[in-house]
């Protein structure tokens, strides 16, 4: 391989080639100056041989002829070490202005990553890395171990205008101005000297310099001495086409001056003076040296060897902790004079010989590795680094030769010395080593780059740094190692902020903004870098990918009003089917709309009926949530949409061209959706346009500030104001005031669910945001007034719902619908200015309730004259219970149609929707028990429970629902319930008894019909059915449960327990418990009621208008439709010593039910009956029966049975008997009574129970009554009362 | 023993699905990204490795400054990169590098390599895809404690 031809081949021979001192007078420097060139600038253009043709031979004697061959020319004052500064400076230098001349394509994006793999080696690295490492090599040029750089020759040039040529000669070698290293000793100062006279032409003819030449020439020797004349162009100025100064003139001053004084002869004059002295001189002059050396070496060779390395390694160790200057050979050493011939031979080309000498020094190392081995003997502070560093750059040549780059890369590496610059450049080019290694190490490269343009940066080299960090953009595009893309993306920027390219610095700022994973000190620091660069930009910047804030797009939720319109904004939170359920009945069905509206709608609306409607004139809210994922706050400001409004195309357009429209639509949407994904400038141009045609829509603007790590949902809304399609395409924000950031919904709206989309997912996603705009409606505006939040359960509020149309268009046929009429009853026109609750008080007059008008499912139809328009709202009441605790979701629905029949749409729907939470009040409890010994009378336990946290309850009255029963109590409640209110967690229980009402008795036996009964009971006033629970409760009147709120509320009460009206007549009874909370401070009880209630309805009508409700729904308990009673003596004297006792009973059973039913009666003697009646029980249960009435039977026939055997069991004979059959059969009629007698034979004085017996009842329909409610049993048997008997002896 | 070290988990195509980073010594604020970077630039000598031996834990196969990477490359090409700091004390280094090697190699076969076993068992967890089980980080993190 020809050396030559490789780079380190190159370097090598440039690099080390004999060295010429140059000793000369100033007035040589002086002529040379008229050509702008100093002396060794003019003959450096001729010290480069390529064909010198010079026979050498070899030390073993072998001859061959040198080609190349190179003279390094210095002054005397340069032929010294450099000084670390100024190298250093000059380093700078050099990369100073490489970065200069690189900043062409500083802005442009970086390179793809394949593209650099793609390109040759050449590009890959730039270019003035040779220059760098060239002056980094000449800083360690001249040092005293190395033999290249020492003087081979020395050339002292004296002037023939010089007074004393001869003397002058002399004193060029006097010793004190000759580099240290001939002063040292380090270097045989016996070099080969050489003198040459300059004679400069135009001081005159050169006979004088010739005279001086034969002068020297006897001093010095007929070889040494030359004469050079120069500027022999005498008046005219040569101008040399080729000028072969300019490239070894490093100033750049104008080319065209340099050697403008000589001319063609002296062009010769010089070329055959450095041949002659090459070739004549220097080369034999080393090759004899060489020779010589070699003799030398050789004679001392055998077994040096090993002594030499032990030498070697020891003076090395040892002279380290050594002064500063280390260990010194002199040019007569051993060792030196191996080092001299080694280079001498390598200067000459004699590479074997070369080499055999530099093993000699380190065998088991090659040529560079044993440079740098010595040098790291050599180490003497940081210049040893230095020569580290030029072995290190030869060895990379020679590895990079190679291809082992690799391995050229961490030699790079371990050659960055602490200083940053240099450090920089070294880590630069390992990593395009690392590129160019096969295959290619991108992830080694990358991190190079990025150490490299870290240090370029610490050391201001702006330029150098950008493009290192450029590159090293490319490797990591797109990487998920979050903190290396923050890394270089937030330095690149920086370095372009650095050097005002802000527009690029912005880009790359863009990409860490979203730095969630970093510390909170660095978002603080990225942020504030990010709007720094903003600022100094001085523009505001639009961006389609801005990070911040993080746009949750699953959160999107449009709302919008078609012919569904919404009270308030959480009416859209309601599911469609929960309101579509509510709406069906009162929706005109499709048949009958046919021939007029839809007809209507479809000829307006031809060709979008999967689009949305809006109105004109009406808002559509967009709610989107606005993430921050930093740990700062950030502000946002003018979150707006971005909206298209295009009018609508002819309206009578033709079906056919109706459908190309369509398709037409079709493709502007993809058209849309290619753009947006590709997220290119042009959508940003569109919204830009779109954003200023504000003149048909009108948007809304929202300003928010995030904390860290705050999300916020912001309700956007845009209003069309005429017709047309409105298309809603992003949304876009300000951040910090300066930049924009756009979101396009558009882009992946694949994923999002909407939610309100009524039509099922056929279709396109991105017609939910498209909307055709209708010409403006009327609309209804309602809301209910001071309807609670929180409510106690049961409690009864008057309320007002207000309508209200802000068009002049009317509006009529309203309809009305609750989901919950439980709570929410519809009231009468007339109720609307009532005073609550005096209402509810019983009024001496007592007109009919008139139910409102109720159609068909519940639905309330307003009255038909009414029609709301303009400023005038239409108020209706309504009537608000709590029915049960819980959360409720309350809606409301109201439908109306448009007065004027033209309009797009024929009807719209309001919808309402509150929550309410009922929170449990009072807990009642009803348990009723046959009066024993009366018949048609129950014994009713109330159990109240106060399960509210703190309020006072005042229980009011006690009403039973149910035209034929009476209630009374059976205590005085003073008695039973002193402090008259309930706190908080309390109980109390009492006692009433109920009875049938006489009345109703009468009325039966009179008429003895049912239906005339029914339909007249609620013509008369039940003064029975109420219960005053307060003492002096009577002043106030009572409530009237029969009325409006209360008896409608009572109505949804039993629909709910799925009991019918009708079976009212049966068994069942229903009480209305009226209780009403005290306030929680007042003293319970003080206060009469009938102050408490002035009170309240003079000044605190708030606190009074809380009234609890309570409707329980009970039946009579008693599971048979059979009651009777024992009727006779309770005590009897009897003398028994004359005979038993016999005592006559009448039974008196009373039908309850409206069946024939058979009863038997059977009296039972002994204990077997307990046995018998479980097997009855039990038998009872076989087969469908309603389980909660068979429990409670169950419980009580448990606790009779009980009392039976307690009775019984101590005497195994019972001491009376019953007399007469054992087993009475009678059959009753429907609600009528029966009695049987029955005798009982007493033996013994004492207190007998009789209730050992039982009856046996079955129930046989009446067949022209066509109900037997499933809840009645058609059979069963009843154990009898106690009954207490005493018979005394009569004595 | 280690001051400071960081444990990556590296899926195909180098995303990193797990990240910690372990030890006693104080935070210094570049040091995520310090790591991130010499972890990632390791891959690339992982790659060359990983095909031509059989062995899964690789040990000290890239070193900056005085941070040494080890790698153990699971069956799946799962990578577990780790890097440690040796305290460059002269006499120990040799001694100290090698026991750390060795907790490294309990550290990630034995356990971690196991715990992320299960949760790749986790039919919701998609391979691949970033571990943001707080349980495994607990445990990993544990682990850390216990060995260095």
């Amino acid at each position: 391989m020809d050396p030559a031809k490789t780079s380190l081949g190159k370097m090598l021979l440039e690099e080390i080639t004999p060295v010429v001192m140059v000793l000369r007078t100033p007035l040589v420097e002086e002529s040379c100056l008229k050509n702008s060139l100093s002396f060794i600038e003019m003959l450096s253009p001729f010290c480069d041989f390529n064909n010198i043709d010079v026979p050498v031979r070899t030390s073993s004697d072998q001859p061959y002829r040198l080609q190349k061959f190179k003279l390094r020319l210095f002054y005397e004052s340069d032929i010294k070490q450099p000084d670390i500064v100024v190298a250093k400076e000059r380093l700078k230098q050099v990369i100073t202005e490489a970065g200069e001349k690189d900043r062409s394509d500083l802005s442009t994006d970086p390179l793809d990553i394949s593209n650099i793999l793609a390109s040759s080696k050449s590009e890959i690295s730039p270019s003035w890395f040779e220059i760098f490492n060239k002056e980094l090599v000449r800083t360690v040029s001249f040092s005293e171990h190395e033999a290249f750089d020492h003087p081979v020759a020395c050339v002292s040039v004296v002037s023939s205008k010089d007074e004393q040529p001869i003397n002058k000669f002399v004193d060029l070698f006097n010793t004190n101005k000759l580099p240290s290293l001939l002063n040292d000793g380090a270097m045989d100062p016996k070099i080969l000297k050489h003198y040459v006279l300059v004679h400069d032409n135009k001081d005159g003819s050169s006979e004088k310099a010739t005279k001086i030449l034969t002068e020297m020439k006897n001093t010095f020797g007929f070889n040494g001495c030359h004469l050079l004349c120069i500027n022999s162009s005498q008046d005219e100025q040569i101008e040399h086409q080729d000028n072969p100064w300019a490239p070894y003139k490093f100033d750049s001053s104008p080319s065209q001056d340099l050697g403008h004084y000589l001319n063609i002869d002296d062009f010769n004059e010089i070329k055959d003076l450095i041949q002659e002295l090459s070739s004549k001189h220097i080369i034999p002059y080393m090759e004899q040296r060489v020779r010589v050396l070699n003799q030398q070496i050789s004679a001392t060779r055998k077994g040096f060897r090993n002594q030499i390395k032990n030498l070697w390694w020891r003076k090395g160790k040892e002279d380290t902790p050594d002064s500063s200057n280390g260990p010194m050979y002199t040019y007569s050493s051993v060792e030196s004079q191996i080092r001299v011939l080694g280079d001498y031979a390598f200067m000459l080309g004699d590479y074997e010989l070369a080499l055999s000498n530099y093993r000699l020094i380190s065998t088991d190392y090659k040529i560079d590795k044993a440079w740098k081995r010595y040098a790291g003997v050599q180490k003497l502070g940081s210049s040893g680094r230095q020569y580290a560093t030029r072995c290190g750059l030869w060895w990379i040549e020679m590895l990079k030769m190679k291809d082992q780059f690799k391995e050229a890369a961490t030699v790079y590496f371990r050659i960055c010395s602490e200083e940053l610059l240099h450090s920089a450049v070294m880590l630069e080019q390992a990593s395009y080593c690392y590129l160019l290694s096969q295959p290619p190490m991108l992830h080694k490269y990358g991190f190079h780059l990025v150490l490299s343009g870290d240090r370029y940066k610490k050391c201001d080299q702006i330029k150098h740094a950008i493009r290192t960090y450029r590159n090293a953009v490319s490797v990591y595009k797109g990487t998920p190692w979050s903190y290396i893309k923050d890394h270089v993306h937030f330095h690149i920027g920086q370095c372009y902020g650095f050097l005002g390219m802000y527009d690029v610095a912005f880009t790359h700022m863009l990409e860490v903004l979203a730095c969630s994973h970093q510390s909170k000190a660095t978002q603080e620091l990225f942020l504030r870098e990010f709007l720094q660069i903003v600022q100094k930009a001085g523009k505001t910047f639009e961006v389609l990918t801005l990070q911040l804030p993080v746009i949750n797009t699953s959160s999107l939720k449009v709302d919008f009003e078609d012919h569904r319109t919404y009270a308030l904004p959480g009416s859209t939170s309601v599911k469609e089917s929960v309101w579509r359920s509510l709406e069906e009945d009162m929706i005109p069905s499709l048949p009958t709309a046919r021939t007029n509206w839809l007809e209507l709608q479809s000829k307006l609306l031809p060709k979008h009926k999967e689009s949305n409607i809006c109105v004109a004139g009406e808002a559509i809210k967009i709610a989107i949530e606005f993430k921050n994922p930093l740990e700062i706050p950030i502000s946002i400001s003018s979150v707006s949409l971005i909206c298209e409004l295009s009018a609508t195309s002819d309206e009578t357009n033709s079906d056919a061209s109706c459908s190309t429209a369509g398709i037409w639509n079709n493709e502007e949407h993809e058209n849309l959706s290619v753009i947006v994904t590709t997220a290119n400038l042009i959508l940003l141009a569109n919204c830009r346009e779109i954003i200023s045609d504000t003149s048909s829509f009108s948007l809304s603007e929202v300003n928010i500030s995030l904390g860290g790590g705050e999300a916020n949902l912001v309700q956007l809304t845009v209003t069309p104001k005429v017709e047309g399609i409105l298309k809603i395409v992003g949304v876009r924000w300000k951040l910090s005031g300066s930049v924009v950031g756009f979101y396009s919904f558009g882009s992946n709206y694949v994923k999002k669910k909407i939610a309100k989309g009524r039509r099922k997912a056929k279709q396109s996603p991105s017609n939910y945001l498209e909307f055709i705009v209708i010409q403006s409606l009327p609309k209804l505006e309602g809301f209910i007034h001071a309807l609670p939040e929180k409510a106690y359960a049961g409690h009864l509020q008057h309320l007002v719902l207000e309508l209200r149309n802000r068009s002049e268009v009317s509006v009529k046929n309203l309809k009305m619908k609750t989901s919950h009429p439980r709570f929410l009853n519809i009231g009468k026109q007339e109720d609307l200015d009532l005073e609550f609750p005096a209402c509810l008080e019983k009024k001496t007059n007592v007109s009919p309730p008139a139910n409102p008008k109720i159609a068909s499912h519940g639905v309330f139809l307003f009255p038909e004259d009414l029609s709301v328009q303009g400023e005038n709202p239409l108020l209706w009441p309504l009537w608000f219970r709590a029915a049960v605790p819980g959360n409720i979701s309350l809606q409301v629905v109201i439908y109306y149609e448009m007065g004027d029949l033209s309009s797009a749409m024929r009807y719209r729907i309001l919808r309402m929707h509150y929550n309410l939470q009922v929170l449990p009040s009072l807990d009642v409890s009803f348990k009723i028990s046959p009066y024993p010994s009366r018949l048609q009378e129950f014994l009713v336990h109330m159990d109240v429970v106060n399960k509210t946290n703190s309020e006072s309850i005042q229980v009011n009255q006690l009403s039973t629902i149910g035209s034929h029963w009476e209630i009374s109590l059976l205590q005085p409640i003073d008695t039973i319930f002193p402090s008259q209110s309930l706190i908080a967690g309390r109980a109390f229980s009492c006692f009433f008894v109920l009875k049938v009402g006489t009345r109703i008795c009468i009325f039966r036996v009179v008429g003895n019909q049912l239906s005339t009964e029914e339909s007249t009971s609620s013509l008369f006033p039940h003064i029975g059915s109420n219960v005053s629970l307060v003492p002096d409760g009577s002043k106030g009147a009572p409530f009237d449960t029969s009325k409006s709120p209360l008896a409608g509320f009572h109505d949804y009460e039993r629909l709910q327990h799925g009991i019918l009206i009708r079976l009212e007549a049966e068994n069942a009874v229903d009480f209305i418990l009226i209780s009403r909370p005290l306030k929680s401070n007042a003293q319970p009880g003080v206060a009469d009621a009938h102050h408490v209630f002035s009170h309240h309805a003079c000044h605190c009508r708030q606190e009074y208008t809380k009234l609890l409700i309570i409707i329980s729904i009970y039946s009579t308990a008693s599971t048979s439709p059979i009651t009777w009673v024992v009727d006779g003596p309770r005590t009897r004297h009897h003398d028994f010593s004359s005979s038993f006792c016999e005592i006559n009973f009448r039974m008196t059973i009373y039908n309850s039910s409206n069946a024939l039913a058979s009863i038997v009666l059977k009296t039972l003697d002994s204990t077997s009956i307990s046995d018998q009646l479980s097997d009855e029980a039990s038998g009872n249960q076989v087969g469908w029966h309603d389980v909660s009435l068979a429990k409670d039977s169950k419980i009580e026939s448990e606790a009779l049975r009980n009392h039976v055997r307690k009775s019984l069991l101590p005497e195994s004979v019972s001491p009376f008997i019953w007399s007469g059959s054992s087993s009475t059969g009678v059959q009753i009629k429907p609600l009528s009574t029966t009695e049987i007698p029955l005798q009982i034979c007493v033996f013994s004085p004492g207190t007998y129970d009789l209730s050992n017996y039982v009856l046996n009842w079955n129930l046989q329909p009446v067949k022209d009554h066509e109900n037997v409610g499933e809840r009645t049993q058609s059979s069963g048997t009843s154990l009898g009362y106690p009954y207490y008997l005493t018979v005394l002896p009569s004595d | 023993m280690a001051t400071t070290a960081c444990f990556i988990i590296v899926s195909r195509n180098d995303i990193p699905i797990y990240e910690a980073e372990v030890g006693s010594a104080t935070k210094r604020e570049d040091a995520a990204q310090m790591h991130q970077f010499i972890l990632h630039a390791a891959l690339d000598i992982v790659q060359d490795l990983a095909w031509t031996t059989s062995a899964m834990y690789l040990k000290a196969i890239d070193r900056f400054n005085d941070l040494v990477v080890s790698v153990y490359v699971t069956a799946g090409h799962i990578l577990c990169v780790s890097d440690f700091n040796c305290v460059s004390d002269k006499k120990n280094t040799e001694k100290m590098e090698n026991d750390i090697y060795v907790i490294f190699f309990a550290f990630s076969v034995g356990e971690v390599h196991e715990l992320y076993i299960k949760i790749l068992l986790n039919p919701l967890y998609l391979p691949g895809s970033r571990i943001a089980s707080s349980h495994f980080d607990t445990k990993v993190r544990a682990l850390a404690r216990k060995y260095l």
